[in-house]
């Protein structure tokens, strides 16, 4: 063990197979290799010296999740995670065997789909035609133009798009949460009306993605949907900090 | 031929896995947290989420709009031409262009005021800076193809 430490990216079952090819943080990549504890084990490689959130680390350990995660269930970690030594790896794998078998099955074909939503930045036309009070800004401000005028037009304009990709995330929301496992909401992102992580049955996340696509086609004056999944289950290994609803269930 | 396996399943997934901007946050913010697992400080990362394509409520945001919603009030009033149609093109070469012209260079001219520009020849808002600064000089002698579809309209 070096003294940086032992990079942790990920707790999958015992005895699954590394998928080849794929390198872990720093540079060279760093070699994976499992460390296996009971029925579970860890994917690790040793950590590099001065890690920091770096694209080509971030790639890393997103590109290894994500083959990972084509293969099986896995809890994936927080990006960052180092154990000192693979000893403490060990214990917590002994103490933390039977929540992660559970945590396992729980995810076990089950997929992340992440959806942004943002304020539609095409449609003043139909925005204005359907405010009035913005029409009475728009007419204030060209009847006496001026810095004020214009920032208060402006500033209302930016209001309204953003209330109404709001309003339509809400619908969003609603339309497909009946078709997600689970629902968790995501970190803020500025500009971002909605940031929504759904779970969702590995054979179900392309007509999920249908569902939203389609959402976002009929809602196009209203809100702009940027789609990520399927991913690693990053949001709904962890009670801590999200705030996960399981549905139907 | 583990590279080739590697590099054919990335083009299936990541369009649909997003760019990592995409998932940066969940990356950095979500997954599995394990106390006795130390993590590396990231200090400074927040510089990697900034997004210069989202709205960011800010004055040159809202002027941004303004200067918008003016232009398109213009297209609106200029004579028996639907929006659409104006944005369309066809027929904002012919009908109601004058109009339209005068009206937004008018506004150019106040919005320029307004946020402290230049004083210069006045422009329609929408012509980047570039085009700005060489446009006394096109008025007097009209070469490019672009400008030379206006000049009647100025005449």
């Amino acid at each position: 063990m070096t003294a940086d430490g032992v990079y942790v990216y990920a707790v999958i079952r015992a005895r699954r197979r590394l998928p080849t090819g794929v390198g872990g943080v720093g540079s060279p990549a760093a070699p994976l290799r499992t460390i296996e504890q009971g029925r579970v084990a860890a994917v690790v490689s040793e950590a590099p010296p001065k890690l920091r959130a770096r694209r080509r680390d971030l790639l890393a350990h997103q590109d290894l999740l994500l083959r990972l995660s084509d293969q099986g269930p896995v809890l994936p970690m927080r990006f960052g995670t180092v154990a000192p030594d693979e000893e403490t790896v060990r214990g917590q794998l002994t103490a933390g065997e039977a929540d992660h078998l559970a945590a396992l099955e729980h995810l076990s074909d089950g997929v992340e789909v992440n959806i942004k939503a943002f304020p539609a930045q095409n449609a003043l036309r139909s925005l204005l035609a359907d405010d009035r009070k913005l029409r009475r800004l728009r007419d204030e401000a060209l009847r006496r133009p001026g810095y004020e005028a214009n920032l208060r037009l402006g500033e209302a304009v930016a209001a309204a798009l953003e209330s109404r990709a709001a309003e339509a995330g809400r619908g969003l929301l609603s339309e497909l949460t009946p078709r997600a496992r689970a629902v968790a909401s995501g970190p803020e992102v500025q500009g971002c009306v909605l940031n929504m992580s759904f779970l969702v049955d590995r054979g179900d996340s392309d007509d999920f993605r249908s569902a939203a696509e389609q959402f976002a086609e009929t809602h196009s004056e209203r809100v702009e949907l940027r789609l990520a999944g399927p991913l690693p289950c990053y949001s709904f290994v962890s009670a801590e900090g999200t705030r996960v609803r399981t549905v139907g269930a | 031929m583990p590279t080739t396996t590697y590099s054919d399943e990335v083009v299936a997934c990541p369009p649909r896995a997003g760019t990592l901007y995409d998932v940066l946050e969940l990356i950095l913010d979500r997954g599995m947290v394990i106390d006795v697992f130390a993590r590396v400080s990231l200090v400074g990362i927040e510089i990697l989420k900034v997004d210069v394509r989202i709205v960011v409520a800010s004055v040159d945001t809202y002027l941004r709009f303004a200067e918008a919603c003016n232009r398109l009030d213009l297209e609106h009033d200029s004579g028996s031409t639907t929006v659409p149609e104006l944005f369309s093109g066809k027929a904002a070469k012919s009908i109601g262009k004058r109009k339209v012209r005068e009206a937004a260079e008018s506004v150019g001219d106040t919005v320029r005021k307004a946020v402290g520009g230049r004083d210069d020849d006045a422009d329609e808002p929408d012509e980047d800076e570039e085009e700005q600064q060489e446009r006394p000089r096109k008025r007097r002698a009209p070469a490019r193809g672009g400008t030379s579809r206006r000049r009647p309209v100025e005449a």
